[in-house]
């Protein structure tokens, strides 16, 4: 979609270049430290939220509805005073108590969820829309070089009711992008588009901000949307903070309860410690996080870390199986009455009843203290 | 349809016959006037287009135009205020700068030509300041009307701008800063811009409201062509001339309201889609406070405040001195008992007009209903001249009966009935109908069982703001009326003529009061909803 590319070859084609662990660091263009907002004295929206974006980087907010990301991102766009902390835009503070940098200063771009297009306006004035103190040739030069970046070109006289939801959500990115924003900031971009659609653009749109090379926060509910954007994910849980890494981390290695169930299928399996091991009803666990003897652990292990055999005899017997298209998900029933699930290639197929055998890759399984949930 | 007509047949049949026949004789006025108007000499159109008419159509249009300006201005100012900023008494006056509606025009213009009258509180008021020789504009004049008309009409530009501020997406107006621009640009480039398809629909409300006033151009002498075709028909009884004005006025009012469907049309996109986020409103500083406060303070004193004072004391003295008697209980009954019959005579004729045009919308059934529109642009002084010309060429032995004062009321005031009975009847699912006609009721239970019980809210509404409508009527009362029987509006306009402002002021005090409580019932279904 986004076939012509006016900007310079993209620097690094990684697409984790971003990653803040290796590498050399860039500057830091949004630093959130211990923000806080609330809505009324005793209502706290989010509490003691840290973190920070390197120039280029993609971050996403993740979490369930209510859960503050969306208020993180208007505390960003300056929408919502805080009432804790700071937050710094390209190492100037531009929000703290009582210290409020207005939106329009602060170099920020944003595409809402409805995309927010002016419905008196045509595409290319929409996307000329902040660029009011540039000359009118400048202006035209940069609407032109935008529309075509996004696609666009033919439909630059239309207006937004005349454009398809994909097309829509271009225009409002190309809108943003103009300013050439130091962050820019979307509110679950592709939550209004079909899921073929928003799937296509989630690629268009990752390429786009990586051939820009543009800081972005991306708040979304849609854990495989986050997976295919982030270069770190911040999962929010009732306006906290549960964890802030790399997807890869977030999804085999969750801190909390909470991220293992939010960002995929998982099972929790309670067990003691016994002799240094995990002992479950599913077999035993190394005791990776060095818990104490007789502690009540929970272990969570993912669909794709159990395998599943048939047996002549088992404990666990198959209950269910719903067929995926490229997995087929089966629930095995154990004694306790608990179930796991597995995950098995698309092909195979076993009848419900069946007695199984179940093989668990234990290196991916990760120890919660039981009391913590989930 | 065709099933359920075949069902039925000789109900519905019937039913289409009435709405027929009704929205015929809806029509007749301004058929008649047109044809009136049309067939006459061609010297008398020539003899008008060359005295009367270019002074009466700039004279119309030109107080059109600065009562709109006026409206708009204060309208949407106050609007913004209420809806955008936080000020003490804010919830106060956001109800309190509806109440001028309440204040039919010919009340405003009498108490305003007293006050800024020769003599009057607001010219000894100037005359302490620069001395015994300082005069006022007369208030009898171009700015004496607009002045009267936008303090009486901006309350119709304030209550859609208002919704229009509310209901606004506020993402728009996020998205505009994100853009860098300030937030005064993003009121001028974004916020109005969207607004206009609201602000247009209020205007064009204040417009013909203004083009078919009499009340207060009469009282305040200002030539415009409601008032040249009254003294048409009074002064000189020239029926002939009165109708090429009428004819002429109701272009003018068909000018203008083409217009706003032209606009209403080519606007559509305006709407506002997908979820959306509430304005907040911003606290004003102390500054600010004091400004806000102020300002809507004085438009409210302007408007209604200070009007409902004078009226309050003047009936005060009024009837301390005995002007409750039975003539005036008397006036009560005419303006009560004639109003009564004439709002539940529109229903009844409304009913199956908006009944027929929701439930078997034919091309037919929807004319008959634009059909009753007709009265719209339908001055009362047109209305009344049309009847009088009907009635004494086919009805003589009606002339000068209350019947006709009626039938110009129901002409004259089913349109703004219709407006409110027929989204009642839309919103009654036909499927209720048919479900119980599939439990065994015919049409004539089921209209009785399920529907009107459904609709007798939007039809109370309709009957109350016809009632009260009827009321405040003048022109046509004026002309129609019997021999000695005199309303409430028709006993303020003729104590105010003559500069009688206290016996003019317990009746019009009442039609003020009366009016209040309707239009906050009226409104308070907007309102939430906004």
């Amino acid at each position: 979609m986004f076939q012509s590319d006016p900007m310079p070859p993209p620097a690094e084609q990684t697409a984790r270049a971003a990653d803040p662990h290796g590498g050399a660091q860039r500057p830091v263009v949004l630093e959130l430290r211990n923000l806080s907002c609330a809505y009324g004295a005793d209502r706290p929206a989010i509490a003691d939220i840290s973190f920070s974006a390197q120039e280029g980087e993609i971050v996403c907010l993740l979490g369930p509805s209510g859960c503050g990301k969306t208020t993180t991102l208007r505390a960003v766009a300056g929408f919502e005073p805080v009432t804790k902390g700071e937050i710094r835009l390209e190492g100037r503070l531009v929000s703290a108590p009582g210290h409020l940098v207005p939106t329009e200063q602060r170099r920020i771009g944003m595409v809402f969820q409805e995309y927010a297009l002016f419905p008196h306006l045509r595409v290319r004035d929409n996307i000329a829309f902040g660029l009011r103190h540039l000359s009118s040739d400048e202006r035209a030069s940069k609407v032109r070089l935008m529309l075509e970046m996004v696609g666009l070109t033919a439909l630059a006289a239309r207006y937004p009711h005349e454009l398809s939801g994909g097309q829509q959500q271009r225009v409002a990115l190309a809108r943003a992008l103009v300013q050439k924003p130091a962050v820019l900031l979307l509110d679950e971009p592709f939550s209004n588009l079909d899921p073929d659609m928003a799937g296509k653009m989630r690629e268009d749109l990752h390429d786009l901000l990586r051939r820009t090379k543009t800081t972005a926060i991306l708040v979304t509910h849609d854990h495989d949307e986050a997976f295919a954007m982030a270069d770190r994910i911040a999962v929010l849980n009732n306006g906290r903070l549960e964890q802030l890494d790399t997807p890869e981390a977030i999804y085999h290695t969750p801190s909390t309860p909470f991220v293992a169930d939010f960002v995929g299928q998982a099972d929790f399996i309670p067990g003691t410690i016994e002799n240094g091991t995990v002992q479950t009803e599913i077999g035993l666990f190394p005791n990776q996080a060095g818990y104490p003897s007789d502690a009540q652990v929970v272990v969570m292990i993912r669909p794709d870390d159990i395998h599943i055999v048939p047996v002549e005899r088992s404990f666990a017997h198959i209950v269910g199986r719903r067929f995926h298209g490229s997995e087929n998900l089966y629930t095995v029933g154990l004694p306790s009455g608990r179930v796991v699930h597995s995950s098995e290639p698309s092909t195979t197929v076993y009848p419900v009843g069946t007695p199984v055998e179940l093989q668990v890759n234990a290196t991916h399984t990760v120890l919660f203290d039981q009391r913590l949930g989930p | 349809m065709n099933q359920a007509a075949s069902l039925k047949p000789s109900l519905p049949d019937s039913l289409s016959l009435v709405a027929l026949t009704v929205a015929g004789l809806l029509c007749l006025p301004l058929a008649y006037v047109a044809h009136m108007a049309l067939s006459a000499d061609a010297a008398i159109w020539s003899r008008l287009w060359t005295t009367r008419i270019p002074e009466l159509l700039f004279n119309t249009t030109a107080l059109a135009l600065s009562v709109a300006a006026g409206t708009l201005v204060l309208g949407v100012s106050l609007a913004w205020l209420v809806a955008r900023r936080e000020f003490p008494g804010r919830r106060v006056w956001e109800w309190a700068l509806v109440l001028p509606l309440a204040m039919p025009t010919y009340v405003l213009a009498y108490i305003y030509s007293h006050l800024l009258g020769a003599g009057g509180p607001v010219e000894s008021a100037w005359q302490i300041l620069v001395g015994p020789d300082g005069r006022l504009p007369s208030p009898h004049s171009y700015a004496g009307a607009t002045l009267v008309m936008t303090l009486d009409t901006f309350p119709f530009v304030y209550l859609l701008a208002r919704a229009a501020f509310l209901n606004l997406n506020v993402s728009y107006e996020e998205v505009a800063r994100a853009c860098g621009v300030s937030r005064a640009g993003t009121l001028l480039r974004i916020t109005l811009p969207l607004m206009r398809p609201a602000i247009v629909a209020g205007l064009s409300l204040v417009v013909l409201y203004v083009v078919s006033d009499f009340g207060a151009v009469s009282l305040l002498r200002y030539q415009t062509l409601t008032y040249a075709v009254y003294q048409q028909i009074t002064g000189r009884y020239d029926p002939t001339a009165a109708s090429i004005l009428s004819l002429l006025l109701v272009v003018v009012a068909l000018v203008f309201l083409v217009a706003e469907r032209w606009f209403r049309q080519r606007s559509r996109f305006f709407q506002t889609t997908g979820r959306y986020r509430t304005p907040g409103r911003r606290q004003c500083g102390p500054l600010g406070a004091t400004l806000a406060t102020v300002y809507t303070t004085g438009v409210f004193a302007a408007s209604f405040g200070v009007p409902a004072f004078m009226l309050a004391t003047w009936s005060f003295s009024a009837v301390s001195s005995g002007a409750l008697d039975a003539r005036f209980v008397g006036f009560i009954w005419n303006s009560v008992s004639l109003s009564g019959v004439a709002a539940t005579c529109a229903v009844l004729i409304g009913l199956p007009l908006a009944y027929l045009a929701s439930r078997r919308p034919t091309r037919l059934n929807l004319l008959c209903l634009q059909a009753a529109y007709a009265g719209y642009v339908l001055p009362g002084p047109v209305a009344a001249l049309a009847l009088l010309a009907i009635v004494s060429h086919l009805a003589p032995f009606w002339y000068g009966t209350a019947a006709v004062l009626v039938i110009a009321y129901v002409v004259h005031f089913l349109p703004a009935g219709l407006q409110s009975m027929e989204p009642a009847l839309q919103q009654v699912t036909p499927n209720l109908e048919e479900a119980s006609r599939s439990l065994g009721f015919g049409t004539a239970a089921t209209l009785r069982r399920v529907t009107l019980p459904l609709v007798r809210g939007g039809f109370v509404a309709a009957w109350v703001l016809m009632f009260l409508q009827s009321m405040k009527e003048l022109p046509a009362t004026l002309l129609l009326r019997p021999v000695g029987f005199d309303t409430l509006a028709v006993r303020v306009w003729l104590e105010a003529s003559e500069e009688y402002y206290q016996l003019a002021a317990p009746a019009a005090l009442l039609i003020v009061i009366m009016t209040i409580p309707a239009i906050l019932l009226l409104l308070s279904k907007d309102w939430r909803a906004a």
